[in-house]
C-alpha cells in the first residue's frame, strides 16, 4: 500500500470551508447553554428549596444524567422523542431539523451539570447575607436578586466557564445523528476526496475547537477578574462589599450590613 | 409509544457481554494514566520553563478539543503511521490485521485521561504543604523516596474525588470506541438496534447498563475514600 505524504496545505484549504459551518455548531451549543441554564436554575432551586418530591426528582435526574454517556442520551432523544411525541400528542416530529434533537439532548445534559454549579455557588454565599438583607427590610425576592444572586453568580463563574467549554466539546457529537455541523462538513469533505485527507481535515477541526476553547477560557478569566475586582486581598472575609454598600445606600444608618459578622 | 419489552430483556443480557471490553479498556487506560498523570503533574510543578510549558500545551490541547475528534484523528493517523514504520523497518507484516482496534482505543483514551489526571494530580499535589517534602529531605530521604512514601499517599487521598470523576468520565467516554469498531457496550447495543430497527429499546438498555456500571464505580470510590483518608481522622 502506498502511503500518501501528509499535505500541510490541505489544512489551510479546508479551514475556510469548515468555518462556514461553524455557525451551526455555535448555534447548537449556544441554545443548549441558554436553555440548559434555565433548566439548571430550576433544578438548583428544587435542590435547595424544593419540597421533598421535587428535591428527589432533581437529585435523581442529575445523578442519572451524570452516569449517561452523552452519545447514548443523544441517541435516546433522537430515536425516542419522535415516538413519544407521536403517541402522546400525535405530533409528527420526523421532519424536524436534526439540530432540534441535538439541542434538546444537550440542554438536558447541560442543565444537570450546571444545576450542581449553581447549587454549590448559592451555598457558598453565607446564609447571614440573606438574613441580614431580610432583617434590613428587603423582601425575600429583593434579598435574593440584589444580595444573593450577584455574589453567587461571581462564585459560579469559573465553573460555568468550564461547563460551557465542555458542552462545546460534547456538541461535537451532533454529527453522529446526521447534523451537518463543523465535523459533519469535515466528514463530507473527506468522502468527497474518497477518504483522503482525513488527517488534515480532522486536524483543522481540532485546531478550530482548540482556538474556541482557549478563547472562551480567556474571556471567562477576564470576566472573573473584572467582576471580582477589589475582593482578592481578603478571600476569607469576602462578606460581599457590594451588599454592604447597597444596604448603606438604602439605610444611611450604615451599620445594617454587619449583622452577620459575628 | 410501545416498547418491545421482550426484546429489551434479551438485549439487556446481550449488552452486558460488551461490559467486559468496556471495563478492560477502562482498567488498562487507568493503569497507564494514573502513574503517567502523576509523573507529568510533578514535572509540571517542578521542572524548568520549557518542559512544564510542553506539558501545559499538551494538557490544554487535550482538554480544549472534543474527544470524538481525537478518536477520529488517531484512528486515521496511527494505523497508517505504524504501517509505514513497519514497512520502513522491513517487516512483512500487515499492521491492519495484526493490531486490534482495541489498542488504538487504548492509546486515544490513555492520551486523553492522562491529560485530565495531570490536572487532578497537580491540584492535589499543591494541596500538600511544601514542608512535607522538606521534612522528608531533612530526614535524609531522597526526593523520590519522599514522594513515594510521604507525598503520594496524602495526595492520592486528596485526588480521589477527581479520580472518581475521571473514571466515570472514562467509562462514559469509551462509549465512543464503537467508532473504532471496538465491541464495547455501545457497539453491541448498536448492532442489536439496527438488526430489527429497535433503536430506542436497545439504547435504553445501553443506558441502563452504563447507569449500573457508574453506580458501582462511584460506590467503590466512596469505600476507597473512606479507607484511604483514615489518616485524617487521627489528626
Amino acid at each position: 500500500m502506498e502511503t500518501r505524504i501528509f499535505d500541510f496545505s490541505m489544512i489551510g484549504t479546508a479551514l475556510p470551508d469548515l468555518l462556514q459551518y461553524l455557525d451551526i455548531t455555535l448555534l447548537v451549543a449556544g441554545s443548549s447553554i441558554a436553555f440548559g441554564s434555565l433548566l439548571g436554575m430550576l433544578l438548583a432551586w428544587a435542590k435547595l428549596d424544593g419540597v421533598r418530591p421535587l428535591y428527589w426528582l432533581a437529585q435523581g435526574y442529575t445523578y442519572i444524567i451524570r452516569c449517561t454517556p452523552s452519545i447514548v442520551l443523544l441517541f435516546i432523544v433522537f430515536y425516542g422523542l419522535p415516538e413519544a411525541a407521536d403517541s402522546i400528542f400525535s405530533y409528527d416530529m420526523n421532519d424536524m431539523h436534526r439540530g432540534v434533537f441535538a439541542v434538546i439532548a444537550f440542554t438536558m445534559l447541560f442543565g444537570a451539570y450546571i444545576s450542581e454549579v449553581f447549587r454549590a455557588a448559592y451555598m457558598a454565599v453565607p446564609r447571614g447575607q440573606y438574613e441580614a438583607a431580610v432583617c434590613a427590610g428587603l423582601s425575600s425576592m429583593q434579598a435574593f436578586f440584589h444580595i444573593m444572586l450577584p455574589q453567587a453568580a461571581l462564585i459560579a463563574l469559573p465553573n460555568f466557564g468550564n461547563s460551557v467549554i465542555s458542552l462545546l466539546k460534547e456538541g461535537a457529537l451532533a454529527y453522529t445523528i446526521g447534523l451537518i455541523d463543523l465535523i459533519g462538513r469535515g466528514n463530507l469533505l473527506i468522502s468527497q476526496n474518497f477518504g483522503a485527507y482525513g488527517i488534515e481535515i480532522y486536524l483543522a477541526c481540532l485546531l478550530i475547537y482548540w482556538a474556541m476553547a482557549l478563547g472562551l477560557e480567556y474571556i471567562f478569566g477576564k470576566a472573573e477578574q473584572y467582576l471580582g475586582k477589589g475582593r482578592g486581598v481578603q478571600a476569607k472575609k469576602r462578606t460581599a462589599r457590594s451588599s454592604k454598600a447597597l444596604l448603606k445606600r438604602l439605610f444611611s444608618a450604615g451599620k445594617g450590613g454587619e449583622a452577620h459578622e459575628t | 409509544m410501545r416498547l418491545d419489552f421482550e426484546f429489551m430483556q434479551e438485549t439487556f443480557l446481550l449488552v452486558w457481554s460488551g461490559a467486559g471490553t468496556t471495563l478492560s479498556l477502562t482498567a488498562l487506560v487507568l493503569l497507564v494514566s494514573i502513574p503517567l498523570g502523576f509523573y507529568l503533574a510533578a514535572v509540571r510543578l517542578h521542572s524548568g520553563l520549557i518542559i512544564s510549558s510542553a506539558v501545559r500545551g499538551y494538557v490544554s490541547f487535550v482538554r480544549g478539543t472534543p474527544i470524538i475528534l481525537q478518536i477520529l484523528l488517531v484512528y486515521s493517523l496511527l494505523p497508517s503511521l505504524l504501517n509505514a514504520a513497519a514497512q520502513a523497518a522491513g517487516l512483512s507484516v500487515n499492521i491492519f490485521d495484526l493490531i486490534e482496534p482495541f489498542w488504538y482505543a487504548a492509546v486515544v483514551f490513555t492520551l486523553n485521561t492522562t491529560a485530565l489526571l495531570t490536572e487532578v494530580f497537580r491540584s492535589s499535589l499543591t494541596a500538600i504543604p511544601k514542608g512535607q517534602l522538606e521534612a522528608g529531605l531533612t530526614c535524609g530521604m531522597s526526593a523520590f523516596k519522599t514522594y513515594l512514601h510521604i507525598i503520594v499517599p496524602q495526595a492520592l487521598a486528596v485526588a480521589l474525588p477527581g479520580l472518581c470523576n475521571a473514571t466515570v468520565n472514562l467509562v462514559k467516554g469509551t462509549s465512543l470506541a464503537f467508532l473504532m469498531t471496538v465491541k464495547d457496550i455501545m457497539a453491541v447495543g448498536k448492532i442489536a438496534a439496527s438488526y430489527g430497527y429497535n433503536y430506542l429499546e436497545a439504547y435504553l438498555d445501553v443506558f441502563l447498563v452504563y447507569l449500573i456500571l457508574c453506580t458501582i464505580i462511584q460506590l467503590g470510590y466512596a469505600v476507597l475514600e473512606a479507607r484511604l483518608s483514615t489518616f485524617r481522622a487521627k489528626l
